[in-house]
């Protein structure tokens, strides 16, 4: 149905939805008009059948575009919905992996520092004599709590934004690729940039494939594409693997399709049981 | 400040904290003051299980803790509470909540002599302080974090009683809704223990509380005013 709404008129909906019902009334008008000037024209009379069904048309129509946009409507509430769901669940996903990550590194290294000072200021009191292997292990210890702290402090920045992405989804799939534990063919083919919305779904939807690639499938190699035709970006991971992939309800899969969703973007699943699999995203270039 | 394990007693320990790494340091802690840690776990069933079997003299509780992540280690701890009223309950975590605070104490008025505590997990890296408060702890008395005090003050509704307090014995009061004693706050204030004393009785004189000498119970005494 959108076809019969031309863009402008999302400008000023309500003016052109009068100037069609306007329409269909003049055109009702003129066949009664028609039809009570049959003593006069006679048989001609029967062109009152024109504007009629011309009339009969253009309150089709209305009636049409006005269950479209609830439709419409009824999908972006939904959409807008599992929105808010995703974002909230991924903060808690961020302030979940902190409390039980780099936060806990940190408490850990505060205790082993905290238990080496006081050998050390004991032993500079005169209190205790020193036991400097101790100390030293204590701050090994720290040292190492401290740079896997690092380590996972850097690995959910990437999570949350990826800074890669800044210079564009070729860098970043590559990244991507490069990083993955099955080997990765890549074909990126991206005149224009997406906005920047678009890239960070299309990258966390080839993050997320490629892990199901590595995880699930058993594939000796898979392929990253990403090309772009008529404003919709396409990205597609296919896998040699065994198939049989699904889109179960809560699973990764279906989170994907919802994150794609929002942006009125699509997600499909090639995977039967023998394999391959191809999961194809595409999404609008601009949102 | 003389906690139990200063006075050389060895304090008999379970621990329950889901992070492997935290567990372990928090049993090395202690265990290199001389302390007995009889179980470490990760989950709160595992730590009523661990309090039932050993009777410990204090329980150190993760408030977060598997299968939900939200507050079954203050759950577990008030049940501890109930049901080994001998068993003190050190309850720490990365937030602090003030009402976590308030369900704690509320069940050990109700409970008994048992001391209970609650502190944000920094407090762990000073050693010495957080060994003391567990001693504290373990012995009966209270340890509330310094940032649970000033929690309750900021949001005490009694400004008029607060008001009429001076700088110093808005101090003293701070400390003393810590669980400290008299002989640590005059420690940490420098001053004598003479002029501690002077200062409490004046406090509760000024917000009209009865005077208490048991810390537990001033500590109560203290944080039910704030509340109220």
């Amino acid at each position: 149905m959108r076809f019969l709404v031309r863009s402008w008129e999302y400008r000023h909906p309500q003016v052109w939805v009068r100037v069609r019902i306007a329409c269909g009334i003049f055109n009702v008008a003129l066949g009664v008009l028609l039809i009570a000037s049959f003593p006069q024209l006679g048989a001609l009379a029967w062109l009152a059948a024109v504007p009629l069904a011309g009339a009969a048309l253009i309150f089709w129509t209305v009636s049409r575009l006005q269950q479209d946009s609830v439709r419409r409507v009824r999908e972006l509430e939904q959409s807008r919905a599992s929105v808010v769901d995703d974002s909230a669940a991924r903060l808690r996903q961020i302030e979940r992996d902190l409390h039980d990550g780099a936060q806990a590194q940190m408490v850990a290294v505060a205790m082993k520092l905290g238990l080496a000072r006081e050998k050390l200021s004991g032993a500079v009191d005169g209190a205790a004599p020193a036991d400097l292997e101790r100390v030293l292990e204590l701050v090994d210890a720290a040292h190492r709590s401290a740079k896997q702290a690092i380590t996972e402090l850097r690995d959910l920045a990437r999570g949350i934004h990826p800074a890669v992405l800044d210079h564009g989804l070729g860098a970043a799939f590559r990244t991507l690729a490069a990083r993955s534990e099955v080997p990765v063919e890549l074909a990126v083919d991206l005149p224009v940039r997406p906005s920047a919305a678009i890239e960070t779904i299309a990258y966390f939807c080839a993050a997320e494939l490629l892990t199901n690639v590595a995880k699930h499938s058993g594939a000796q190699h898979a392929t990253l594409e990403a090309v772009e035709e008529a404003g919709v970006l396409r990205v597609r991971v296919s896998d040699d693997g065994s198939g049989g992939a699904r889109r179960e309800e809560r699973g990764g899969l279906a989170g994907l399709a919802d994150r794609v969703r929002t942006v009125d973007g699509k997600l499909q699943v090639s995977s039967p049981p023998d394999g391959p699999t191809v999961v194809t995203v595409e999404l609008p270039c601009q949102a | 400040m003389p906690g139990l394990s200063e006075l050389g007693v060895p304090m008999r320990i379970v621990i329950a904290e889901d992070s492997a790494v935290v567990r372990a340091g928090l049993a090395e802690i202690l265990a290199d003051r001389g302390h007995d840690v009889v179980a470490a776990v990760g989950n709160a069933e595992d730590l009523r299980a661990a309090v039932d079997e050993h009777q410990p003299d204090a329980a150190v509780v993760d408030v977060r803790m598997p299968p939900s992540y939200t507050d079954e280690g203050l759950r577990a701890a008030i049940t501890i509470r109930r049901d080994h009223p001998a068993t003190g309950v050190l309850v720490f975590s990365q937030y602090i909540e003030t009402r976590y605070a308030a369900d704690l104490l509320g069940a050990a008025s109700g409970g008994g002599a048992a001391g209970v505590g609650y502190l944000l997990k920094d407090r762990v890296a000073d050693v010495a302080e957080f060994v003391a408060a567990l001693s504290r702890v373990a012995a009966g008395g209270t340890a509330l974090d310094p940032e649970v005090v000033t929690q309750l003050m900021g949001a005490s509704r009694r400004t008029d009683g607060l008001g009429t307090l001076t700088a110093r014995e808005r101090d003293v009061l701070g400390l003393m809704a810590e669980g400290r004693s008299n002989g640590a706050i005059a420690a940490i204030l420098v001053i004598s223990e003479r002029a501690v004393e002077k200062h409490i009785s004046n406090i509760f004189s000024k917000l009209g509380l009865a005077p208490s000498d048991a810390d537990h119970r001033r500590v109560l005494a203290v944080l039910r005013y704030l509340e109220s």
